[in-house]
């Protein structure tokens, strides 16, 4: 049988940096003398992604996404352990491999920059043995699901930075690759655009069944695509499962809003609250606070007793600020 | 090897460089003044008579014709693949199912139509104003012209591998313009190799830049001997293989390197 799934075993990379002092001598030393330092990027990571299954890979700045990215499509040579893509080791770069792989970069651009899209897309279709209608009747498609007809005879150049992005994905699944490669794809995008995009790959991934691993830095792209994460920090894996679980991993703690009917001051932070109640945000009669779960009843009703409350509402902690945590923590 | 694909990718080229053909008329309009500045000097110090066993007619024939060749060989591999070194652009070529020497052949040919569109024009004008004398053979023509693609591979090859140290040296482009000069100098641009002098003459038949523009231009000019031409292309052909020979291996040192530390 084919294999048909990511296989990722003890994969890490550590990269060797030359490192040197400020000032001018150091540099002049540095010519003759070259000082290096190993810097591990990525700690050796474990994890399979089943055929059809999209994923995000998510992390701080520096935590080792793209370098982790580079490796799954062949750029970058990992410094020891396993990649299995669908039968494939990508460092080998086969053409059938990069055949039934495509990676999008949110930051870098793939057209042809002083031709219209089409001639770039028809380039691509060329470069992928793509016969001329079926490669028509697969632009046509592409172009419906992301409403972009009107944008196919103009210079990219001429093109805003959100339908650029829509001709980098159609020039990236042209050749409808097996498995999608997405690094920061909504990057510096309206949230209409955003939105779009989002629709756009869920319905890509049901209609073709291709396997979807994306790092992004908006919860949104995520909560909306991926049931799964990969928490990354510091080049190790933190967390593998749905995301959901996330908030489970650190302390569980629940937000309050609560709305006075008059205004009242709680500053410094009154004695009845419990220990674990943090006031987040005071602002004329609006009051936001943080509590451990467990004290959040407790909270709750010394709120009602204390306070002339017209509204008061107990919410889950947003993604956002899980992550933020767990980034700042460094470690669950 | 993927042809197909090869060849799209050429005429996407093609038609995104003709988007900015004013630039590069402007580029071989550059190209163009060393030797026409030789031409002028030359032949003005050969006044009616003749300067090295050339005569007034032969220098502006010599020139027109360098003019020509110059551009055709004219590789500009050098600078585009080292940009997309330090740009990082590289990684898409890696990405895609397609020999990465495609991706340099399609920025070269494109730009070559693109220059000789503007050349050739120039070139007949001012052969209409100079009046050029040419006295050649259908074989020494013929010879001329495999000459003149060697030649062009010569340079191709020999700015690819020049390029290629991008990958180690992040200004590599600077021996670009140390290469360019030395052009100028062995190459038959500031004075036809026949007429320098003893050791120079020795040292410009021996380095590869002879054979990057002026030898075709000799065969068809300059009653070269049998024996010449056939040294020459001897020496045009060893160049060759050591330039394509640098250029794969470091190809593949290049890319190992580049994949062991990152774009």
């Amino acid at each position: 049988m084919q294999f048909s799934k990511i296989e990722v075993k003890q994969l890490h990379k550590t990269y060797h940096v030359p490192q040197r002092e400020a000032g001018f001598k150091a540099s002049v030393r540095s010519l003759f003398r070259p000082i290096y330092q190993d810097v591990p990027a990525v700690k050796p990571l474990d994890f399979v992604i089943e055929s059809g299954e999209m994923v995000a890979l998510i992390g701080p700045n520096g935590a080792g996404k793209t370098t982790t990215l580079k490796m799954l499509t062949g750029l970058l040579h990992p410094s020891g352990g396993d990649i299995n893509i669908f039968g494939f080791n990508p460092s080998e770069r086969k053409p059938a491999f990069l055949r039934s792989i495509s990676m999008v970069l949110g930051n870098k651009s793939q057209m042809l920059w002083d031709i219209p899209p089409l001639d770039s897309f028809f380039v691509l279709a060329e470069i992928y043995s793509i016969p001329k209608e079926e490669a028509v009747s697969r632009i046509n498609e592409l172009v419906e699901m992301l409403e972009m007809r009107e944008i196919l005879k103009k210079p990219v150049r001429n093109l805003s930075l959100g339908e650029r992005m829509k001709c980098e994905l159609v020039a990236s699944l042209l050749h409808r690759p097996k498995v999608l490669f997405l690094d920061e794809p909504t990057l510096g995008l309206d949230i209409n655009i955003q939105n779009r995009l989002r629709h756009f790959i869920l319905e890509y991934n049901h209609r073709y069944g291709a396997t979807v691993l994306l790092t992004s830095h908006y919860m949104a792209d995520i909560e909306r695509l991926c049931s799964r994460v990969l928490l990354i920090h510091h080049g190790e894996l933190l967390y593998d499962g749905q995301l959901s679980g996330l908030n489970q991993m650190i302390e569980p703690i629940k937000m309050i809003r609560v709305t006075l009917s008059q205004q009242n001051g709680v500053n410094p932070k009154p004695d009845w609250l419990p220990a674990s109640a943090e006031i987040v945000s005071q602002e004329k009669q609006h009051l936001h606070l943080r509590v451990a779960q467990k004290e959040a009843a407790a909270c709750t009703a010394a709120l009602l007793h204390n306070l002339p409350v017209a509204d008061l509402i107990v919410e889950d902690p947003p993604l956002e600020t899980v992550i933020d945590r767990i980034y700042q923590d460094g470690d669950l | 090897m993927n042809h197909r694909g090869g060849f799209a990718l050429i005429k996407a080229t093609w038609f995104s460089w003709m988007q900015y053909r004013s630039f590069f008329f402007v580029l071989a309009f550059g190209w163009m003044i060393p030797p026409l500045v030789a031409l002028f000097v030359w032949s003005a110090a050969a006044g009616e008579g003749s300067l090295g066993g050339f005569t007034r007619g032969e220098f502006i024939t010599y020139y027109l014709v360098l003019v020509l060749v110059n551009q055709i060989t004219y590789a500009q591999v050098n600078w585009t693949v080292g940009d997309i070194i330090r740009e990082g652009t590289l990684n898409h070529w890696l990405l895609k199912p397609l020999s990465a020497i495609y991706q340099a052949l399609s920025s070269e040919l494109a730009g070559k139509v693109v220059y000789l569109i503007f050349v050739i024009p120039v070139g007949l004008l001012l052969a209409i104003l100079l009046k050029p004398e040419i006295q050649t053979t259908p074989i020494n023509f013929v010879l001329s012209l495999v000459a003149t693609l060697f030649a062009w591979g010569l340079r191709f090859a020999w700015g690819f591998w020049l390029a290629i140290l991008a990958f180690w040296i992040t200004r590599a482009d600077s021996f670009l313009a140390l290469q360019d000069s030395l052009v100028f100098i062995f190459s038959g641009m500031v004075a036809p190799i026949p007429l320098l002098q003893g050791s120079l003459q020795q040292i410009a038949n021996i380095l590869p830049f002879r054979y990057m523009v002026g030898f075709p231009v000799e065969i068809l000019v300059y009653d070269l001997s049998n024996k010449a031409i056939l040294f020459g292309f001897l020496m045009q052909l060893t160049w060759l293989a050591i330039a394509v020979l640098l250029s794969r291996t470091l190809w593949v040192k290049g890319i190992r390197h580049y994949s062991a530390v990152g774009g």
